[in-house]
């Protein structure tokens, strides 16, 4: 980073919060993971980390604080790949790793990343893995190309994956506060030792957006609104007198704003949609959560609304009260804000990281992708799809020991005759 | 490959049973296969390892044991805070000056404030008639020897100068005490004030005007708003 302006740089205005609020059981990290058709050699894996790093000092950084806020500073010590664990999305420890805010995994035929949330969304570590896998295939002598869909280590960083798009796109006169209530919560026996278990589900990319087509959505709206069914007929329906049942469930789904936006960032430019439906009836249909996703979804997409939601939270962040509150007190006031309000206002996050494309000669070498994001103490139960070629990928990742979410959401399409492939790190044997 | 007919649904693993419904699953596995993830290992609790489960043990029992004499044989005097602060420091030096992974100018950084802070409280603890000694010569001589120290190592590694640089900064301006106290004649013997005072701002000259940008950097990184 010798010949940038600046050795550090301030955390964007999403990934402030997390630094201060992750824990074991909250980690805020996410996965993206890469299945190759070979075995992947550890050491070749390291050279090509190394080299790609040169290339993206945005994520050669490590976390420090000062007086008022925490802050991205240059990190001198090496990056080092670790072997993968049982561990799915755990906290990352930043000691053991150097300092540095997010994993290169490996293991038989797998590459993956783990990011924390701070520092980078999904859209950022994509970047990051393709450059990674492309260098890898490169050192191992295949003849790939990048094919200008791939950053590669000989290009030069640009400033503009470093800014803070939230700040840009704010706007004072839109930035509306809109109070929200909390969310339905998924219940169940939550696993010891903080573990995760995760079971994906792979489904052809044709067949599944044929279905969704044919009632006239996307495979995220569809999607969405299935889950909010399978919640209702798994854990609402027939119970609706409960209080704890007359809560409205809500779906996050993170929306990529490079789509809406124009941008370069590498670091966090996302915002969401959210569906909310008080699910206090005996007989909600499928039918009529389409209509409600739909209408939503487009209620949330709207231009307005996604800079009122983005400003909403810069001008939180630029209060002049909060700004200039000693670090060490911010910290436990976003610790307890977040734990009595902020943790509790979604049912469960829904990530669709949509179609990953690879320039044609990398192909062969990648078997699927898989995208898994943290489960927590309230999210019990998250999702993250993803797509590679004709492969939908569809992770669930749970805090707690039951399935029948998973297994009801799966039981719809195989009803429809699709085919489903399931993987699983079976986290009930061993416990 | 092994299907579950229950749920219709195709699975590579070598389990016996479906995660999604725990049916037996159907079916054999052509070829042997590798399990994607890895096994859960359940992470077994950390223990405390047997020596330093000892030394804390007889801290706590020395700490109780001095507190209770003094109580017990209470003559105005309160002589036990000396040892409890000696032992709470011997705590610190293991853990922040052996055991801890910060980097080297932190640790030295942190042990000379809390000497300084040991020594000042048992300077004005104790004997009435016969203090100062800690401020008039302890402190700038112990200050002036970390300004030295930490340089040295910021000289001699190089690489890592930007870790190091803080804590350099934070041991000059608390160099710059002293000299203060002596002009509000609290500290009565000049000369280590002066050494410790002319070490740091030589020290702190030579950074401005050789590193400008780093201090600036440094000063703009910590204190943003």
């Amino acid at each position: 980073m010798s010949n940038k302006l600046t050795s550090w740089f301030k955390l964007d205005n999403s990934g402030k919060i997390f630094p201060e609020i992750s824990n074991q059981r909250e980690t805020n990290t996410f996965r993206i993971q890469i299945a190759l058709t070979e075995e992947v050699d550890p050491e070749i894996l390291q050279m090509a980390s190394l080299g790609i790093l040169e290339r993206f000092p945005m994520f050669k950084v490590r976390l420090k604080h000062g007086l008022f806020w925490s802050y991205l500073d240059y990190n001198t010590k090496p990056f080092q790949i670790t072997k993968m664990t049982h561990e799915v999305c755990s906290a990352i420890n930043f000691r053991e790793n150097n300092c540095y805010l997010f994993k290169v995994l490996y293991r038989n035929n797998l590459i993956a990343i783990e990011m924390f949330h701070a520092l980078a969304d999904g859209s950022g570590v994509i970047t990051l893995l393709k450059s990674l896998v492309y260098e890898y295939l490169k050192l191992k002598g295949y003849s790939v190309m990048p094919d200008n869909m791939i950053k590669t280590k000989f290009e030069k960083s640009i400033q503009e994956e470093y800014e803070d798009a939230n700040e840009k796109y704010y706007n004072k006169k839109n930035r509306r506060h809109i109070p929200e209530k909390k969310a339905y919560r998924i219940k169940g026996t939550l696993l010891p030792n903080n573990n995760t278990g995760l079971i994906s589900g792979t489904i052809n990319t044709q067949k599944i957006l044929e279905i969704s087509r044919s009632e006239n959505l996307t495979i995220t709206e569809y999607i969405t609104a299935l889950m909010m069914y399978t919640i209702y007929t798994t854990q609402i329906r027939y119970r609706t007198h409960l209080k704890s049942n007359k809560v409205p469930v809500k779906i996050f789904v993170p929306v990529n704003l490079r789509k809406h936006f124009p941008s370069e960032t590498l670091r966090n430019f996302s915002y969401f949609l959210k569906t909310n439906m008080v699910m206090s009836r005996d007989d909600i249909t499928l039918e009529e959560l389409f209509n409600l996703v739909k209408n939503q979804f487009s209620e949330g997409i709207k231009k307005e609304e996604l800079i009122r939601k983005m400003s909403e939270n810069v001008a939180f962040e630029k209060k002049i009260i909060f700004r200039f509150m000693p670090y060490f007190i911010k910290r436990y006031a976003l610790k307890i804000g977040y734990n009595m309000l902020g943790m509790k206002l979604n049912t469960m996050s829904l990530t669709n990281i949509g179609k990953v494309e690879f320039p044609k000669s990398i192909e062969p070498y990648i078997h699927d992708i898989t995208f898994a994001v943290y489960s927590g103490k309230f999210n019990t139960v998250n999702c993250g799809i993803i797509s590679y070629k004709d492969k939908l990928k569809i992770t669930f990742t749970r805090s707690i020991l039951e399935t029948n979410i998973e297994k009801e959401f799966f039981r719809h399409f195989t009803d429809k005759g699709l085919d489903v492939l399931i993987e699983s790190n079976y986290v009930e044997e061993f416990i | 490959m092994k299907r579950c007919d229950k749920c219709n649904i195709t699975i590579i693993t070598n389990h016996k049973y479906c995660p999604l419904c725990h049916q037996v699953l159907q079916g054999e596995n052509d070829e042997p296969i590798k399990e994607i993830y890895p096994d859960t290992i359940s992470v077994t609790r950390m223990i405390l390892p047997t020596t330093k489960k000892v030394i804390m043990y007889l801290t706590i029992i020395s700490i109780l044991f001095l507190a209770i004499i003094n109580w017990a044989g209470f003559n105005g005097s309160y002589w036990s805070l000396i040892p409890i602060s000696g032992i709470i420091y011997f705590w610190f030096l293991v853990r922040v000056g052996i055991f801890s992974k910060r980097n080297i100018a932190f640790r030295l950084a942190t042990l000379t404030v809390l000497m300084i802070g040991l020594l000042i409280f048992i300077d004005f603890d104790t004997v009435p008639d016969n203090n100062g000694w800690s401020l008039n010569y302890l402190m700038p001589l112990l200050l002036m020897s970390a300004n030295l120290a930490i340089s040295v190592i910021i000289w001699a590694k190089r690489l890592n100068y930007r870790d190091y640089f803080f804590y350099l900064l934070v041991i000059i301006v608390f160099s710059l005490v002293p000299i203060i106290l002596a002009f509000v004649n609290i500290v009565t013997i000049l000369w280590p004030s002066i050494c410790a005072f002319l070490v740091a701002i030589s020290i702190l000259l030579f950074i401005i005007f050789f590193f400008p940008k780093l201090i600036t950097e440094e000063i703009q990184k910590r204190f943003h708003a």
